[in-house]
């Protein structure tokens, strides 16, 4: 007897068997492909790319992404430029220890605010202008530090500049515009963990900089002033760069364009609201300023640390710190692709047991790298620390699309900005104070990040379920669609706004991690007769 | 106030000593070194009574080999020297490089006879300038480029 067709387990569609473990390119064929457009990559309907190339420079996807990610990295470069020479900077601005710490939480502060404001800015003026005139304007703001004088100038200056960092905002929006939403991850992760790398290859540049313009015949104490033109002249050529060789969408620019009225545009009120009432978002806001704040707290204070506590000379130290900061380029998309795969045989509750073993060791080699006082040892801790920092960021990115697909930009805004709150926090509490050395402060700040880490366990997804807990046996309340769907009012269902979510829904199956059941088979097959 | 911008050091063997008690003394090295107010909340200044560890004096003014007496130097304060408030040291070393005595120009407390030295801002008019050139470059051309795309759309149109 032939099977029948069309009985569960017959339908092949869709397996392969040959899944790409990391999403280079979307194989799908749900995701329909736009063969009539000219475009260097394949794309979709919205001409967003469907796959990810990473050498070529073609207009506009992969141009978009490297002008993209080179903006963020140049900000990261002017934000943290100072940390590799305050030795030299404490010594002309007569600073206290408690000046420097200040000037640390006030460079990740101001973008606290930035970040959350640039959402919108995306919206308005797009994530072109967005990105160009942040890093135009913020260029004067690096120049300044030629004038200042005292430590209340100095902290005032690097506040300023600090704002820049919301480039991250503009960087992600403009991946999402131009890359389809199956490899977003990937690709926002490369892009984020590439420019998170500025704060390492500032580390490296500065100390060179700043010798090579004391050979050239400066004092000290001018030449980390005009040190500072370098950055700041990358942040203008950078801007120009983006204005003349950027377009917002891949098919031209936001003003020239004419918006298409398909989709319903969202209210801005009813999507913050699901963000704030959704427990998990805080609880991710809380992490992240556990694995990306303490990167950047780590950026403003570990170049210092190296050069008092085992007199090094400042460029060596500036070289040890820059490698933590560079790790970024592979530690990152690890911590992405280390998501993903726990995700495969054990669904969420995977990714999360990855993002709290990542998250925790971090904190523990941190604990480690103050207590140690051999440098071999102390460079060892710093590296492992780097690893299970940064691969924990782009852990918690991996699970952040999950927590909500009707407020994913402000979630993803407010994680961002936890981020630099965290950083804020621990300069302020650990690094800024007299009372206690920076080797002390190392070891509480990794007592700090594996206790603070702890509420990841609290995350539960009733479908899919938690840490320590399994998914709701409830059929209703077990679903995917029960839980994205819940975010839309009866009204709006009516409307059929929800119809993204349970699309999302739908494909989010893949979260149960083991086997999957087989999906219903898609209405475009007809059953045969038997 | 007037403010010099040489230091004159002067040293010799106390002679209240053990004639002979220098006979180890190959060298002398005289050093820049800060005194407690300049220390507070600098943890990378601090006293350490291990000489490897110690930050107290990071400033070399001289060396020269040991002379019992007739010892002047005068030095000029170099221009990455911080602001604050200092004395001055000198070390007598032996043969093996390690430090065997000392003399200091204030005293066992170091709060008599201090000095201030008032250090460069490292400030030029030359840089201030270039700053605010290039930083009107940068707020204009990314005016003028928004005007321009503005008004392309709009002829366009």
């Amino acid at each position: 007897m032939p099977e029948i067709e069309g009985s569960p387990g017959t339908s092949m569609h869709g397996v392969t068997g040959r899944e790409p473990v990391l999403a280079f390119s979307v194989a799908s064929p749900m995701v329909h492909t736009d063969r009539t457009a000219k475009f260097d990559l394949p794309v979709d309907s919205e001409h967003k790319a469907t796959k990810f190339k990473l050498f070529s420079f073609a207009n506009p996807h992969m141009r978009t992404f490297h002008l993209s990610w080179i903006s963020f990295f140049t900000t990261f470069i002017s934000t943290f430029a100072a940390a590799p020479l305050v030795p030299i900077i404490r010594d002309n601005l007569d600073l206290k220890k408690a000046d420097i710490g200040n000037a640390g939480v006030a460079s990740v502060s101001g973008s606290i605010f930035s970040r959350l404001v640039m959402g919108a800015v995306c919206d308005l003026l797009g994530p072109r202008y967005g990105c160009a005139f942040l890093i135009m304007l913020s260029a004067p703001t690096v120049f300044c530090m030629s004038f200042v004088s005292d430590a209340s100038g100095y902290i005032v200056v690097r506040f300023m500049i600090g704002f820049s960092l919301a480039t991250f905002v503009s960087c992600q929006y403009w991946m999402s515009t131009m890359f389809n939403s199956k490899i977003i991850g990937l690709v926002n992760g490369t892009a984020a963990g590439w420019g998170n790398m500025g704060g390492g290859a500032t580390q490296l540049l500065m100390p060179v900089l700043f010798e090579i313009i004391k050979k050239a015949g400066a004092t000290p104490f001018t030449a980390w002033r005009i040190a500072f033109f370098i950055p700041g002249w990358f942040n203008v050529i950078m801007g120009i760069l983006v204005l003349t060789l950027g377009q917002d969408l891949p098919d031209g620019n936001l003003g020239a364009l004419q918006k298409k009225g398909d989709v319903a545009k969202d209210k801005f009120g009813k999507v913050l609201w699901y963000a704030v009432t959704n427990y998990r978002t805080w609880i991710f806001v809380l992490l992240y300023g556990y694995s990306m704040g303490v990167e950047l707290t780590i950026d403003n204070v570990i170049a210092e640390y190296f050069y008092d506590r085992f007199d090094l000379k400042l460029h060596l130290a500036g070289i040890i710190a820059a490698c933590f900061g560079m790790a970024n380029l592979l530690a990152r998309p690890f911590g992405g692709f280390t998501s993903d795969y726990m995700a495969k045989r054990f669904g969420m509750r995977g990714r999360l047991w990855n993002l709290w073993l990542l998250q925790t060791a971090g904190g523990l080699c941190c604990l480690c790298l103050g207590l140690v006082s051999s440098l071999p040892l102390a460079i060892t801790f710093m590296m492992l620390f780097s690893i299970g920092a940064q691969a924990a960021c782009g852990a918690t990115f991996g699970i952040i699309p999950f927590i909500s697909r009707r407020s994913l930009g402000i979630i993803s805004g407010m994680t961002g900005a936890g981020g630099n709150f965290g950083s804020g926090l621990t300069q302020l509490i650990f690094f800024a104070n007299a009372s206690f050395s920076t080797e002390k402060g190392l070891t509480y700040m990794g007592i700090m990040i594996m206790l603070v880490t702890i509420p990841v366990s609290f995350v539960h997804f009733p479908q899919w379920g938690s840490m320590f807990f399994p998914p709701s046996q409830d059929i209703v309340k077990g679903s995917e669609e029960h839980y994205y769907v819940s975010e839309w009012t009866e009204e709006e269902k009516q409307k059929g706004m929800h119809q993204a979510s349970l699309k999302f829904a739908e494909n989010s199956r893949s979260e149960r991690g083991g086997k999957v059941t087989s999906a219903p088979t898609p209405p475009e097959n007809t059953p045969n007769h038997v | 106030m007037f403010w010099e911008d040489q230091i004159t050091v002067s040293w010799r063997f106390n002679q209240t000593y053990r004639a002979g008690t220098d006979s180890g003394y190959k060298t002398v090295k005289v050093k820049l070194c800060y005194a407690p107010i300049s220390q507070k909340d600098r943890s990378w200044r601090k006293t350490e009574d291990r000489l490897k560890k110690d930050k107290t004096c990071p400033h070399k003014i001289v060396a020269r080999p040991y002379t019992a007496s007739n010892n002047t130097f005068t030095w000029t304060v170099e221009k990455d020297i911080p602001s604050g408030v200092y004395f001055v040291r000198a070390y007598a070393l032996n043969a093996h490089e390690q430090e065997v005595a000392y003399g200091q120009t204030t005293n066992v407390q170091k709060d008599k006879n201090l000095f201030q030295i008032q250090a460069i801002t490292g400030r030029h008019v030359s840089l201030d300038i270039a700053s605010v050139c290039f930083s009107a470059f940068s707020i204009v051309s990314l005016a003028g480029f928004f005007y321009m795309e503005k008004r392309k759309g709009k002829s366009s149109q």
